[in-house]
């Protein structure tokens, strides 16, 4: 057998695993987001994934309406491959 | 040699489990439902339909050819349902020279640069079907319209490896850890137009990258193959980099293929950090890009139909850009072209808008 297709499926493996077991952590790292009243610190992570995703391309744009907002967001997950997590915490952060 | 040849059956087989092991764990992984989005996107506003873009109006003098450009891309964007979103961006845009009896005149042309339905399936994986941006670097999906670019002339490479695709992409970005997320496409463009404003070829190809949420670096790789004439293969590096300390971002994105190679690295300095004039340097970035071209194994001719430089070039711009307020800026640049097909000065005028409009009653404020 070759080595190298085993190589690059144990390399994707690994970032899938990574990514199933690092979202674990991160899902109790952002149960806030669905669970906790605290939307201060909610808006300040939302405000932190904001700047490191959007400024990544562009300037800080305006607040929207909370349904445009939404779309924009949906929009920029597809295009920018934000990551879920951030998606909602930004989303979050532009609508509250 | 029939005790080898057994043996080399028995670990073919145990090779092939191994393999169909790994690639349902790997399925598994992406094709697991999206629980965690159905649940979460409940507790936020339903998204509404809405007509966002571009319009812009640029002068450019281009070794002492004036052009009046006049650019309009708007983009629609109609969310349906929990997982789907339907999205697309024409481009209207005219160019106007000095004609011979001096007045300004000149082509409008419209091209209809992507019209996709997108099917967000669950966190790690969204499946693109229809007319899309090829995923070749990060300048054709993300930086290229106008209210986002920095420097209003494109990157001389962008036309390498990112003409259009009609064909269907898997796309998706997750967290690898707390500081770290993955993104990747891979996508094939299956059919070949030529009608004009709707062109596209057939190619494969997929882009790979990483975002360092602590020192805000983003860095991938991109790679595609052409499936018609030559077959040739295209791979490109990409960097974008935000330091926390200052207000600067660059980007950079290298490109070397059949067509032509080179490289391009931008910074863009906001003034925000400027001790005087405080409210009018919050509002202005200064630009600085450097490029280089290197021809490929394509003639002048075929390189110039393209859109690529007809010889080895190598360029500098430097800009202004005033953030008038949001979504409106004015913008100015000059830029310097050496080759020996000629050097010439570039200085592009203008302003940009970017506009959103809500579709719909309940959309609206």
């Amino acid at each position: 057998m070759k080595p190298v297709p085993v190589l690059v499926f144990a390399i994707i493996l690994g970032f899938t695993a990574l990514a199933g077991s690092s979202n674990k952590k991160e899902t109790s790292a952002v149960t806030p987001v669905t669970h906790a009243t605290d939307a201060d610190s909610m808006r300040s992570l939302g405000e932190q994934r904001f700047r490191a995703n959007c400024g990544r391309c562009h300037a800080a744009p305006q607040k929207f309406p909370p349904r445009a907002m939404a779309t924009v967001l949906r929009h920029m997950r597809v295009r920018a491959t934000i990551t879920d997590e951030d998606m909602r915490l930004v989303l979050f952060y532009m609508t509250q | 040699m029939k005790l080898y040849h057994q043996y080399k059956k028995t670990r073919s087989r145990r090779s092939r489990a191994f393999l169909s092991r790994i690639l349902s764990l790997f399925l598994l992984q992406f094709f697991a439902p999206a629980h965690t989005h159905s649940q979460t996107a409940a507790n936020f506003e339903k998204p509404a339909p809405i007509l966002s873009g571009t319009a812009g109006f640029l002068t450019s003098v281009t070794a002492g050819q004036t052009v009046l450009d006049t650019q309009f891309n708007p983009v629609l964007l109609v969310p349906l349902g929990e997982h789907w979103l339907v999205e697309s961006r024409g481009e209207f845009e005219g160019e106007f020279q000095r004609q011979p009896d001096g007045s300004f005149g000149g082509p409008v042309n419209k091209h209809l640069d992507y019209l996709q339905a997108d099917y967000i399936a669950n966190p790690y994986l969204t499946v693109t079907v229809g007319r899309f941006l090829t995923p070749f670097g990060i300048f054709n999906e993300r930086l290229y319209p106008m209210w986002i670019r920095a420097l209003q002339p494109d990157p001389l490479i962008l036309p390498v490896a990112t003409a259009a695709s009609d064909g269907t992409m898997l796309r998706g970005g997750f967290p690898l850890n707390t500081r770290a997320n993955f993104n990747y496409a891979a996508y094939v463009s299956v059919t070949s137009i030529g009608v004009d404003g709707v062109e596209s070829e057939r190619h494969v190809g997929g882009r790979a990258g990483f975002f360092l949420s602590g020192p805000r670096l983003e860095v991938g790789v991109s790679w595609q193959k052409v499936l018609q004439d030559d077959r040739k293969n295209a791979v490109g590096f990409h960097l974008g980099w935000q330091p926390r300390p200052v207000p600067l971002s660059v980007h950079a994105e290298v490109v070397r293929s059949d067509q032509g190679s080179g490289y391009w690295v931008e910074g863009a300095y906001r003034l925000s950090q400027a001790p005087f004039w405080e409210k009018a340097m919050r509002r202005t970035e200064v630009v600085a890009r450097a490029q280089q071209y290197f021809s490929g194994n394509i003639s002048s001719d075929a390189a110039q139909s393209l859109g690529l430089p007809a010889a080895n070039t190598w360029e500098a711009d430097f800009g202004v850009n005033y953030f008038l307020k949001d979504g409106l800026k004015a913008v100015a640049s000059y830029g310097r072209q050496l080759s020996s097909a000629g050097n010439f000065n570039q200085w592009t005028f203008g302003i940009a808008y970017r506009f959103l409009i809500p579709l719909g009653r309940e959309a609206a404020p």
